[in-house]
């Protein structure tokens, strides 16, 4: 009888403790998630840009969600494209402006229903010719996903981790949609 | 049988306890332009929700590093950079600091020149001021190499 209940509690505990990994495995924020819509602007910059992206973090097997470098520099290649803002993104070196993105800051929750991720951004537009520094500001978003937005924990973080990027890439591009350039 | 189960169940709970135990990252940015070598006055400015007096063990580091420190919400003067600084503290077992990102900002601008982040997990926790130690040496070395 006794040994019994040993047993089951034992499968319980093997059961809880699968359940803890399984929902304790973050994925990153993914770059479709990250970019931002087309922007209201119809600025159309007649020059070619180059992207980097610093400052991001893979997110390890038992981490939290984090932003790679890599899907940072995508997100936002993808949102110039979406947006028309540049008449071309360039690989690598080459382009007319160098805009450079270095993530300096990325508060995340650890305990909560709702989510609420600050994410602060170096954005840095830099013309090559000359090498003129035309942009340098520090962009600071927010983004709250509520328990409705998934029951998960995990993929609620992630969510607040793309919704804090995208908001930080939209509001960095109006920026530069604003520059006299 | 029941020592096999309990065996088993002191594993498992050990790996379940320890995978997500010893965790260390320990990275710094410092952007192309920043001369961090010419910095000779920074400003601290507490971070609003620091409740265990990081900002001090910061102005104790930058001190002994042979900087002119001053600390408080705006500073006083001119200065050749502002720092700011984010932590994140876990308990287990014991309070301790589990995170710190620290930031070289352009007084001016606000904009961060340089930017420093460790992590350490409860199994290889370290001690605040040897986590101001870690962040603000890597930024500077970083510095350095460019």
């Amino acid at each position: 009888m006794k040994q019994q209940l040993v047993v089951r509690l034992f499968k319980a505990f093997v059961a809880a403790s699968a359940i803890a990994i399984l929902a304790g495995c973050a994925s990153g924020a993914h770059r479709e998630g990250m970019a931002a819509a087309p922007l209201a602007s119809t600025k159309k910059l007649p020059h070619t840009v180059s992207v980097t992206a610093a400052g991001g973090q893979e997110t390890g097997a038992m981490d939290s969600s984090n932003v790679s470098n890599a899907d940072l520099k995508a997100a936002i290649e993808d949102s110039i494209t979406r947006s028309n803002l540049f008449r071309n993104v360039i690989q690598g070196r080459g382009g007319d402006y160098d805009l450079a993105v270095t993530v300096t800051q990325l508060e995340k929750p650890i305990f909560g229903g709702a989510f609420t991720v600050t994410v602060e951004a170096g954005w840095s537009l830099v013309r090559t010719s000359d090498k003129s520094v035309v942009l340098r500001k520090a962009i600071k978003t927010s983004h709250t996903a509520e328990f409705s937005d998934s029951l998960v924990g995990t993929t609620r973080l992630r969510l607040a981790v793309e919704g804090a990027v995208r908001k930080n890439i939209t509001e960095g591009l109006q920026t530069i949609a604003a520059l006299p350039i | 049988m029941r020592r096999t189960l309990k065996l088993a169940a002191a594993a498992l709970l050990l790996a379940v306890l320890t995978t997500g135990c010893a965790v260390n990252k320990a990275t710094a940015t410092v952007d192309p332009s920043a001369r961090l070598d010419t910095i000779r006055s920074v400003h601290v400015k507490p971070y609003a929700n620091d409740e265990r007096g990081t900002d001090k063990v910061i102005v104790d580091n930058l001190r002994a590093r042979g900087y002119q420190v001053s600390t408080g919400k705006e500073p006083a003067g001119s200065v050749d950079a502002l720092v700011t600084y984010v932590d994140k503290w876990f308990w287990d077992i014991t309070m301790y600091m589990l995170e710190l990102t620290i930031q070289i900002r352009d007084p001016k601008t606000d904009y961060p020149i340089a930017t420093g982040y460790s992590m350490h997990t409860s199994l290889t926790r370290k001690s605040p001021p040897d986590m101001v130690d870690e962040v603000l040496g890597n930024i500077i070395k970083e510095g350095k190499g460019k």
